[in-house]
């Protein structure tokens, strides 16, 4: 890992986010930070906020209250689109691939906002040599991929956008444990190639392993948070999420 | 013995034609179909007349007047393939767009103002003539601009809204722009639209006498101009169609077509790939607009009138119907459909219903054929969906979207579709129910 836990400056902060569905309060003020060049990892169960946090950041839900600062400049009530332009990215839960088109198309529409082709087409390299699986299938189309190689596909959408902060969303989920470490093999090559990233997940044993620090999510708010190894040893988060006695 | 040799020589050229078709280019052997229908429908006014009047069932070809309609519908039906097809978003309300077009052209084109006196490059007007007169190429343009200005408008409140509930407000767009025009009479006083009779006459289409006396372009279209002036109306009509076309294709094939075909297979993905949502839909819009108000312009200078009856709620579904039936985001289907829908409308429903009535109905029990028009379109709609649900030529990319919404045969997929759309949260996740499919 290429850096260690505080050591970039603050790149996202969060200042107590309350977010609603109608009149559900789903986030119930959250307050975080990432730093340049960290893994920061969101963990905790069903419900607790993970996708609301990051639907949040990138605009897709407007919080009602709180502030979110990306790279110094207020980014709460902006749109998506210009989110994204600013340097943040997600592959969302779900993976959500443009199902009729093709690996090669899901991946240009990552690169929708930018309009360097020389750069377009570096990134596309970068992203075929992460995922060589994605080369081999530049021409299926997305629905038809398998469970991992859908997801490599999501990352590498948006990867495209050339992000300053890659947001994942449940990346291990519903996949082969093969697949899962290589996708979190993968998630480590990323970081340190430079991106900062934002790992939601439910495999908690897994994000923290992969992650300088963690905060643990619990109906909405903060739990916890800490160095991602104190975190592993924490009884309390071996117990909730680690599932160890 | 000879006659056989004959055929066998007729056959071994034949097959030398087809070897040799085969080693064309791919490109070559895609466009020539285009090439013959294009080449058919220009030369169309130089034989229409020599068709014969007694074909079985269909009677006979459209005349060239109802030509000029029915090329008219296709042209606002591959319009609203841009909204329908490539964006997915689903209007009920087209017919808004042909009449802000036909008005446009009613008030910038007649002598509905007699307040006062704006004479452009308007041809065979007598310079006296009261109200405002601009070149109807002009007013084309201009009515297009206004349309799709329009579109936008309209577009800002109502594209926040998704799959059926965007329907129905286009639906209530559909229905207010009618009945505005309607009472349009006395708005404080000023008469805008004339009301229930509608704008009339409105100035026809020409080049005016320089054009003419240098290149020997028309000066007037309605003028006599042998042997009639629905040739010149045919002829461009045709030339506009083409260019819808060409500009469908080319936006299809742009950055913007890309967004929209992103929109239209998952919304929430394209707005977190960057895509602006709203922006991106209202173009849809401003574009099938764009197209529907020239149409509507061109029809009321052919028609030389502008009325509120002419844009009931029925038009919308009607192209609606040439969209469905053609294959949704596929030109040439809409195209094709467009035609033969169209032409029912107009000719093919009563030629139809005469032949049955003379040939096979006795002539006590005789049926109007016409009058049943929309339950007929709706039979022919629910048979499409049951046996041919991609359209009757259906765009490659909608054709997969379609075919793998169903892992059964084609019987099982509106089915599929409906329950799509009910499951709860498909709307927001973009699933194959979220957009409507008719």
């Amino acid at each position: 890992m290429s850096t260690t836990a505080g050591n970039g400056q603050v790149i996202l902060k969060l200042d107590g986010v309350h977010t609603f569905y109608g009149t559900i309060e789903a986030l119930k003020g959250i307050t975080l930070e990432v730093h340049e060049g960290e893994v920061v990892t969101l963990i905790g169960a069903n419900g607790a906020g993970k996708s609301t946090t990051l639907r949040s950041i990138n605009g897709l839900n407007t919080p009602r209250e709180g502030s979110i600062v990306f790279q110094g400049k207020n980014i709460t009530r902006r749109p998506p689109h210009e989110i994204v332009q600013m340097g943040i990215s997600q592959s969302p839960e779900g993976r959500r691939l443009f199902p009729h088109m093709t690996v090669l198309e899901n991946l240009e529409m990552g690169a929708f906002q930018r309009k360097d082709r020389s750069g377009i087409r570096e990134d596309l390299d970068r992203v075929y040599g992460l995922f060589p699986r994605l080369a081999e299938r530049k021409g299926q189309r997305g629905g038809t991929l398998s469970g991992g190689e859908q997801q490599m596909c999501a990352i590498g959408r948006a990867l495209m956008a050339r992000p300053k902060l890659l947001m994942l969303d449940e990346p291990s989920m519903g996949l082969a444990p093969i697949f899962v470490e290589k996708i979190f093999e993968i998630i480590g090559e990323i970081n340190s190639q430079g991106t900062t990233i934002l790992l939601v997940e439910q495999n908690a044993l897994m994000a923290l392993d992969a992650a300088q620090r963690g905060y643990v999510l619990e109906t909405g708010k903060v739990a916890l948070t800490d160095d991602a190894k104190r975190l592993r040893e924490n009884e309390q988060v071996r117990k909730t999420y680690l599932g160890e006695e | 013995m000879r006659g056989y040799r004959q055929r066998a020589v007729r056959a071994s050229r034949l097959s030398r034609v087809a070897e040799a078709w085969g080693t064309l280019p791919e490109r070559t052997r895609s466009l020539t179909p285009v090439v013959i229908v294009v080449a058919l429908a220009v030369t169309y006014p130089f034989y229409v007349d020599s068709v014969p009047t007694n074909l079985p069932v269909i009677k006979t070809v459209p005349p060239l007047h109802d030509a000029v309609t029915i090329l008219v519908f296709v042209m606002m039906g591959v319009g609203l393939n841009i909204v329908v097809g490539y964006a997915g978003l689903l209007d009920l309300g087209y017919v808004a767009f042909y009449a802000i077009g036909a008005y446009t052209a009613g008030w910038l084109a007649s002598g509905q103002f007699e307040q006062v006196k704006v004479h452009f490059g308007a041809v065979g007007i007598p310079s006296s003539a009261t109200g405002i007169h601009i070149s109807i190429w002009l007013v084309l343009l201009i009515a297009a601009v206004v349309t799709a200005v329009g579109g936008i408008l309209i577009g800002l409140p109502t594209l926040r809204l998704r799959g059926d509930y965007l329907a129905i407000v286009t639906l209530g767009f559909g229905e207010i722009i009618p009945q505005f025009v309607r009472n349009g009479d006395e708005l404080h006083g000023f008469d805008l639209t004339h009301g229930t009779f509608g704008i009339s006459p409105i100035d026809p289409p020409g080049f005016g006498h320089t054009l003419n006396s240098a290149i020997g372009l028309p000066v007037r279209y309605d003028e006599s101009f042998p042997p009639t002036p629905d040739r010149l109306f045919f002829w461009t009509i045709l030339a506009l169609i083409l260019l819808t076309l060409f500009c469908s294709m080319r936006l299809r094939d742009s950055r913007l077509g890309r967004a929209w075909i992103a929109i239209r297979e998952d919304e929430t993905a394209a707005g977190a790939m960057g895509i602006p949502l709203m922006r991106t839909k209202t173009w849809a819009y401003a574009g099938g607009a764009f197209f529907g108000g020239i149409a509507g312009a061109y029809i009321a200078t052919f028609n030389s009138g502008a009325f509120p009856t002419q844009f009931d709620f029925n038009i919308s579904v009607f192209l609606l119907c040439m969209v469905i039936l053609g294959g949704m985001g596929s030109l040439w289907g809409v195209v094709v459909a467009g035609t033969i829908l169209a032409w029912l409308n107009f000719d093919g429903l009563g030629n139809i219903g005469s032949w049955i009535n003379t040939t096979l109905l006795p002539s006590s029990h005789q049926i109007d054929v016409p009058k049943y028009s929309f339950g007929i379109y709706g039979i022919i709609i629910v048979l499409m969906m049951l046996f041919r649900p991609t359209g009757l030529i259906p765009e490659r990319r909608r054709k997969r979207e379609i075919e793998e919404a169903t892992h059964g045969g084609p019987l099982d997929q509106p089915l599929y579709e409906m329950r799509g759309a009910d499951e709860p949260g498909a709307g927001e996740r973009g699933e194959p129910g979220k957009v409507p499919r008719g």
